[in-house]
């Protein structure tokens, strides 16, 4: 089977300042968040990150299968992170591959440290993460998505977390790289973090010296902050939306 | 991991059966509200998202050229597979398919392959070497019933959308997958000797059991399925044919009216 | 100070980590304190008085003894009925906590799989074993009727201050009602009694975060039976 070759080399990634798609180097894509979409799971949340089209769902805490998985004196997270086989160029596979487990892994390292639990000794909070559509960053939007998904489903935690990925592309540091400049680029790494900056996932593939580093650091910061602004307008409209016109409502202040 | 269900469960829904009404309301021949929302993920070469009642399912149609199968070398080939991703429902595990999920693939499978809504032989590139090959991957989003009537419903509105992707393979320009049928399926239970069609999630746990029909668009059946412990009479299963093709009637036709 | 704002309004909609309050003092439940300060841990409604309280929208019931709740048996061992309850946590009914005295081999004669009880919580222990009892004429084998679920959230207001909503409503629909602590309701009555009984319930637990909800369910009830008259 032959596919049209692709080359990087032919694209200039930027013409007069702006990237392929428009947006400026610290711009993320156009953020959609949906919150509880699904019926049958406990907590869910649908995001449109560019063309990613990802949804979570979290069910739990409940009894652990097998048993001897559970701990004693806390609830054990789990986390999937799975592709659909239509989401990608080719069609893919159905089933985990060694990437998704990976990425199954620091998304639930993502996650864990804000979760309080201790709160469900000898439970399991699942986090069931699928991309229906992929465009580059979609651990990220899995992330951003599954966080959502654990508050709507109750789940206890000390704050959100927030993810977003910084990358280089033609000596450039770039803001939420989107499918060309993640495959010609010259380095990727998504962070996720805490709204007080505490970094809960950092990867990081490709070339880039300390200072570019440094400024991907502040850049990828800096969305995942902005990030969490719409992850909690969409949670809050979410309660409105709930409420009668008689519900009281007003956002409580954040440090 | 199954539930018990609670038999009080069980003996409120089945003394409503037997006054011939149903918890939310229908009629034993009532589908639930349904939309289906067409061509929504731009990467699938056609794709389509079935909402029937609360039950979501998200088919997609990918195409590539390959290999035909040695026996068949001038016709395409069709493959079905469903993901019960453990997303959609408590008692979804992850894992390779099993036995309800292979059911499901095949029967809407089926579907397609015996109405010939899909000319195979007009999808063959070079005899002998080269053939399109459709990929028609169902995922379950929201089990909350009925999910094998929404997967048949979403697999034929996905294929509906399907533009063959040629331009990507230098094999010409795209140009839209020929349809020539409308293949549904539509799915009954029995409870206590009571039928009903499009169960949700509580008529599901506890019918005994389930026929499915796949008709297609001149009202012909083109598959069955009785699956479940239980037992049909014969009169059921001809009052069960009747209505289900009626049935796929009333939604083929939402269908073009959509 | 900056949690002024919240002594302004009465309920607030907080998501985890909201800052609530800078006096640790005035930590209520679904809050935790951190380096002075109260933070929400849940998604909820804050509830502003001397203690800040966040009410969640979502989450599962946790079994605490003294809790009656609605329960469905699931397996029988040896001695024990091991019963859902509508919890991350399964319930234990012991042999003896029966009130009858039965043999072991009786069991599943008296209480099958799939019978729903209205049973108690007796004890929780620090590994979340959770001990059940039905030693008491409160409760017992729940055989007609019907059972809802809605989030045990909801329970407090679907009971009310001192009870006050759920006596109106069982003076009202006609029914008899037993809510569980567990989210789980089992109403008796006519069918057009439980039907009504049904949608009332599900209309509070949609509306329990807001005000003025007792009237409101009062009108309610007026219309709908004034309409079925």
């Amino acid at each position: 089977m032959k596919m049209i070759a692709m080359d990087g080399s032919n694209i200039s990634f930027f013409k007069e300042g702006l990237r392929l798609d428009g947006r400026r180097a610290d711009e993320f894509r156009p953020l959609k968040i949906e919150v509880g979409v699904l019926a049958r799971a406990d907590g869910s949340c649908y995001v449109e990150m560019g063309g990613n089209k990802v949804i979570a769902a979290v069910y739990g805490p409940r009894e652990v299968h097998p048993r001897h998985l559970q701990e004693a004196t806390r609830a054990i997270v789990r986390y999937r992170y799975n592709m659909a086989s239509f989401s990608v160029e080719e069609r893919k596979r159905p089933g985990p591959d060694r990437r998704s487990y990976e990425l199954s892994k620091v998304s639930r390292e993502a996650l864990e440290p804000v979760i309080f639990t201790s709160y469900y000794p000898r439970s399991v909070i699942d986090v069931f993460v699928e991309v229906l559509q992929a465009d580059a960053g979609t651990r990220t939007a899995g992330i951003n998505a599954a966080s959502v998904a654990l508050a709507d489903a109750g789940i206890p935690m000390k704050s959100m977390i927030s993810a977003c990925a910084a990358g280089k592309v033609a000596d450039t540091i770039v803001l939420d790289p989107m499918k060309e400049e993640d495959n010609f680029g010259q380095a990727d790494m998504p962070i996720a973090m805490t709204p007080t900056g505490q970094i809960t996932l950092l990867q990081m593939d490709g070339h880039l010296t300390k200072d570019e580093f440094h400024q991907a650091m502040e850049l990828a910061i800096k969305g995942c902050r902005d990030i969490y602004e719409i992850q909690r307008k969409s949670l809050i409209e979410k309660y409105n939306q709930l409420g009668s016109e008689l519900a009281v409502v007003q956002e409580a202040e954040v440090l | 991991m199954t539930n018990v269900i609670a038999e009080i469960k069980k003996d409120y829904l089945y003394n409503l059966f037997l006054k011939g009404e149903r918890a939310d309301g229908r009629a034993f021949d009532q589908y639930r509200e349904f939309s289906v929302e067409r061509n929504l993920i731009s990467k699938a070469e056609g794709s389509a998202l079935v909402k029937l009642g609360s039950s979501q399912v998200l088919v997609g149609v990918k195409m590539q050229p390959g290999e035909p199968f040695p026996d068949t070398p001038n016709r395409g080939v069709i493959i079905t597979n469903a993901e019960l991703v453990p997303l959609a429902s408590p008692v979804f595990e992850p894992g390779p398919p099993n036995e309800t999920g292979i059911e499901l693939a095949r029967l809407v499978d089926r579907g397609v392959r015996e109405s010939k809504a899909i000319d195979l032989e007009a999808l063959c590139i070079t005899p002998g070497k080269q053939v399109w090959i459709i990929f028609i991957d169902v995922h379950i989003l929201d089990d909350c019933g009925n999910i094998l009537d929404a997967a048949s419903i979403g697999a034929i509105a996905a294929l509906l959308t399907t533009k063959v992707p040629a331009s990507k393979f230098g094999l010409g320009e795209d140009y839209p997958l020929p349809v020539k049928d409308i293949p549904i399926a539509t799915t009954a239970i029995e409870f206590g000797d009571v039928i009903m069609f499009d169960p949700d999630s509580d008529e599901e746990s506890i019918a005994n059991t389930k026929l499915t029909v796949l008709s297609t668009a001149d009202g012909s059946i083109c598959g069955m399925q009785k699956s479940g412990t239980g037992v049909l009479r014969q009169e059921q299963i001809y009052r069960i044919v009747d209505i289900a093709c009626e049935k796929a009637k009333e939604i083929r036709e939402k269908f073009l009216e959509e | 100070m900056k949690d002024q704002g919240l002594d302004r309004m009465d309920r607030k909609v907080v998501i985890p980590g909201d800052l609530l309050s800078e006096e640790a003092k005035r930590s209520g439940e679904g809050t935790f304190v951190k380096d002075g300060k109260v933070y929400s841990l849940l998604y909820g409604l804050a509830n502003c008085r001397d203690r800040i309280n966040v009410i969640p929208l979502a989450g599962k019931y946790v079994p605490a003894p003294g809790d009656n709740v609605i329960g469905v048996v699931k397996d029988i061992t040896f001695s024990n009925w091991i019963i859902d309850i509508n919890s991350p946590y399964d319930g234990l009914l012991h042999i003896s906590e029966f009130p009858k005295r039965i043999d072991a081999d009786e069991m599943s004669k008296y209480l099958s799989l799939g019978s729903s009880t209205m049973i108690r919580v007796k004890d929780v222990d620090s590994t979340m074993k959770v001990e059940l009892t039905l030693n008491d004429r409160k409760l017992g084998l729940l055989k007609t009727g019907r059972i809802i679920e809605i989030n045990h959230t909801r329970v407090p207001r679907l009971i009310g201050k001192g009870g006050s909503m759920i006596s109106m409503l069982k003076k009202e629909l006609n029914c008899n009602i037993f809510v569980g602590q567990n989210g789980r309701i089992w109403i008796n009555g006519g069918a057009e009694d439980m039907d009504l009984a049904l949608k009332t319930i599900l209309l509070i637990e949609k509306e329990a975060h807001t005000s003025g909800l007792t009237d409101r369910i009062v009108d309610f009830l007026k219309k709908e039976k004034g309409a079925g008259n």
